[in-house]
């Protein structure tokens, strides 16, 4: 259950905070979630009145807000949020924060509380924690709990991610820190678990006796839009496979969790990630195709070159996308390739993961198994979430011809009620305690040393693998297709 | 033309959305079907209304996400417009409609670069993609774009330059490896036919002329020499007969005996074929189809006097029947690509 708590919000003016905290608050309250006792302060620089900061919110609320918006529910919950405004270098800005939160304890009853969202640039992290430190907010009394959240990047290498562990491990304990990777709240990543374990005709055949490779996506059309300067400094291997699609990976490969308490289900995934196998530099230019999009077209438009995005290196050597075949060296997966790719500017925009299953012998049916292909499970994560499964069907007639048909259920259509976004169920679990959704320190480095090896395969070889081409809109570099097509697999279409 | 046929205008970015929209709008009455995506490439605005009655009808007895796209050379820069609808048949229940989506496309500028990108993106997720393209085949071919068709239908019938063409196809078969199987709806429309002839021969007596064949007349209606040259390249191909000369008519063969064989296409009008006549010493084996018959009529001479005749189907050169037949029994088209080889030889 969330308990009563002061929520504080660090980078307030932030896209993050207009687009998806404050709607998802507002979407809890909306569903009668909310705890009676909560406050929402926006700590940022800019100079603006509680009253303007409200106006700001109701307006990006009623624009991405999930359930639109009800004005009565608003102004009800909009009386709870503040503003606070201080450099997140002062120490006045601490210290009246400090007396702010212990004034809403007393007036609203949220109890001594705190969750802190870290939503700034990591390079703010460190300060913004020696400071709740010095000022004491991130102790607490007897009963009460203080907690924050770190958003990603969670460092840019192994080396950084250390470091900042250890900067926020100094301030938080490990129990209360909360590094948020969105993915895993999306009902569809969580019906990962369910899917697997509750359902009994899965499991049996969920290991490299019946599993021929796994394909993990995650493709925009959109392109770097106005990111160009981190994205220059991240690339799509740091920017989404080193968090999302590796904990993608993690949820679809690990044991049976022995309960479902955070830690329980943290450590099997840590166990996938220590046992995915480190890749040398040649196993980097055999395994991993980095590309970068050149002109193309998406939508009907012309779109230009990656370099000649805004605020782009027109040199730049920036991968937007990357598509490795990774192995897990465990009893489990012994053989079974995982093919993830990740890109921008590609036709279709969707986060998938397939399951392809292996062929049924070629006695009877398969003699021309080409036609209709493997049975493949389909969990989409985004968008219209959901689960397909493709099998074999006769078509109606004299002959026999076998066409593959499609077992499809969608969220959205299923249940009759919307899905809660990401951020709400983790902004929940996270006022109540459960860590289950958010990454640990281990895994985190654990994924980051996986990374490094590609990173210093790219960066520190003195003959680095090319960088391919590929045009806008399409799916990607052909070495790509290459990377599938020697071992006689292609990329699933979306 | 008259575009409300197209349904209703759609952003290009909301497709999917707009989609889902009309199919929350028809839930209860009408269930969505989908087992191919099923793209038709074709050129100029006038083709879009033909086009989607033909995919009405087709939607009857393929259930599928349509989508057709149409190139037209455009005034001025770059456009894509785009419609949804839907097309609904009783099932055969008779209690529920079925109904496909179809997709409106009309590409206006350079439409090359554009068409790639807008059939990616709007796919049915792990259906096969059966693309029609009506059409000469692209110079430059988008090579991503033809590793992703299954089948890819045609007529090569409607090609001006059936040599070039069939090249062209030989040269994208090769690069798109064993996925992309090549539907050629002029192939299709020799079934019948091909199906008679080995029907005719599959009689033991008739059999044993096989080897002695020494001439074969076709006769095709004037447009139809590319359907007659397929006929006579399946005949080759299979027969292993092989080409004597250069290219010059009549065209002269020799079969695995080392016997001479003789073969004359001649033009006239009537049906597509309307006329295959094998001769082997004083015995022919005649398949002779009159205009708009349904029928081939099947004679076995001998000396000049009728041993016995029969009457085969002759099917439908109707574009929903070639596409129907084709979809419905249409397998790898490994005797097809066969044929190919030998046809690029006598065109």
């Amino acid at each position: 259950m969330p308990q009563p708590c002061n929520v504080v919000i660090f980078g307030a003016s932030g896209d993050l905070t207009f687009r998806k905290l404050i709607p998802a608050l507002y979407n809890i309250a909306m569903d009668g979630d909310l705890p009676a006792a909560l406050s929402v302060v926006g700590f940022a620089r800019r100079e603006k009145t509680d009253a303007q900061f409200r106006g700001e919110l109701e307006e990006a609320a009623r624009k991405y807000s999930r359930s639109g918006l009800t004005d009565e529910v608003w102004d009800s919950f909009s009386q709870r949020v503040f503003y606070h405004r201080s450099e997140f270098g002062s120490d006045e800005g601490y210290r009246t924060l400090a007396e702010r939160l212990d004034k809403l304890d007393a007036e609203r009853g949220t109890r001594g509380n705190r969750l802190f969202y870290l939503s700034v640039a990591p390079s703010e992290f460190e300060g913004i924690l020696q400071k709740l430190a010095k000022f004491n907010l991130n102790t607490t009394k007897v009963g009460s709990w203080s907690r924050v959240i770190v958003e990603k990047p969670f460092g840019t290498d192994l080396p950084s991610a250390q470091e900042l562990n250890e900067v926020v491990s100094s301030v938080f304990s490990e129990r209360d820190t909360y590094r948020i990777d969105h993915y895993l709240g999306k009902e569809t990543a969580q019906n990962i678990m369910v899917l697997r374990f509750a359902n009994a005709i899965f499991e049996p055949l969920w290991n490299h006796r019946y599993i021929d490779h796994v394909q993990i996506t995650a493709s925009e059309p959109l392109g770097v839009e106005g990111r160009g300067p981190y994205y220059e400094s991240s690339g799509a291997l740091r920017d989404m496979v080193q968090n999302h699609l590796l904990q993608l990976l993690c949820l679809v490969t690990m044991e049976p969790p022995s309960d479902l308490t955070a830690d329980s289900v943290r450590d099997e995934k840590v166990k996938v990630v220590k046992a995915l196998r480190k890749m040398s530099p040649e196993d980097v230019a055999r395994n991993v195709v980095r590309g970068q999009y050149v002109a193309g077209a998406i939508g009907g438009k012309e779109v230009v070159p990656y370099r000649e995005e805004e605020r782009v290196s027109p040199t730049s050597m920036t991968e937007t996308y990357v598509a490795l075949k990774v192995n897990i060296d465990n009893w489990r997966w012994a053989d079974v390739p995982f093919y993830i790719r990740v890109g921008k500017r590609l036709a279709k925009g969707g986060t998938e993961i397939a399951i392809t299953f292996k062929s049924a012998p070629g006695v009877l049916f398969n003699k021309e198994a080409e036609m209709g292909g493997p049975n493949v499970l389909v969990i989409r994560i985004q968008p219209d979430e959901g689960i397909s499964l493709r099998v074999q069907s006769k078509r109606p007639g004299a002959m026999l011809r076998i066409d593959p048909v499609k077992l499809d259920f969608h969220y959205g259509t299923s249940f009759g009620k919307a899905s809660p976004e990401a951020y709400e169920r983790l902004l929940l679990d996270a006022m109540s305690g459960d860590a289950t959704l958010f990454a640990r320190r281990d895994e985190v480095e654990h994924a980051w040393e996986f990374i490094d090896r590609i990173e210093d395969a790219w960066h520190s070889n003195a003959a680095p693998p090319a960088l391919c081409e590929y045009a806008a809109g399409s799916w990607g570099p052909k070495e790509a297709d290459d990377l599938l097509e020697r071992d006689g697999r292609a990329w699933r279409r979306m | 033309m008259d575009i409300t046929a197209l349904g209703q205008p759609v952003e290009l970015g909301q497709i999917s959305r707009e989609l889902t929209k009309l199919w929350e709008s028809m839930a209860g009455s009408s269930s969505r079907a989908s087992l191919v995506n099923f793209a038709v490439y074709c050129r100029g605005v006038e083709a879009l209304e033909s086009n989607t009655k033909l995919i009405s009808e087709f939607t009857r007895s393929h259930a599928c996400r349509a989508m057709l796209l149409a190139d037209v050379p455009a005034t001025t820069g770059q456009r894509v417009q785009a419609w949804i609808n839907a097309h609904c048949h009783l099932s055969r229940a008779g209690a529920k409609q079925v109904c496909c989506e179809q997709i409106t496309f009309l590409l206006e500028g350079a439409s090359q670069k554009l068409l790639a990108n807008t059939l990616f993106a709007n796919l049915d997720s792990d259906l096969p993609l059966y693309l029609w393209w009506q059409a000469e085949l692209p110079e430059e071919a988008n090579e991503q774009l033809w590793t992703w068709v299954d089948r890819l239908i045609f007529d090569s019938r409607a090609w001006e330059h059936p040599r070039e063409q069939f090249a062209r196809l030989q040269a994208l078969l090769t690069e798109a490896g064993s996925r992309l199987i090549p539907c050629d709806l002029n192939w299709t429309r020799t079934l019948h036919l091909r199906q008679a002839v080995a029907q005719m021969f599959d009689n033991p007596e008739n059999l044993a002329h096989l080897p002695r064949i020494d001439q074969l007349n076709l006769v095709h209606a004037p447009g139809s020499r590319s359907t007659a040259v397929l006929f006579a390249a399946w005949i080759i191909a299979q027969l292993r007969w092989t080409k004597d000369a250069a290219n010059s008519a009549p065209w002269e063969f020799t079969n695995p005996d080392g016997r001479t064989v003789t073969c004359v296409l001649e033009e006239s009008a009537g049906s597509e074929i309307s006329r295959c006549c094998f001769v082997a010493g004083d015995v022919s084996i005649d398949l002779t189809r009159e205009s708009g018959s349904p029928f081939f009529r099947a004679e076995v001479q001998r000396n000049r006097s009728a041993q016995w005749h029969h009457l085969l189907p002759a099917g439908s050169d109707n574009p929903v029947d070639l596409l129907d037949e084709e979809l419905t029994t249409g397998g790898r088209h490994r005797v097809f690509c066969k044929t190919l080889a030998v046809a690029l030889t006598l065109l």
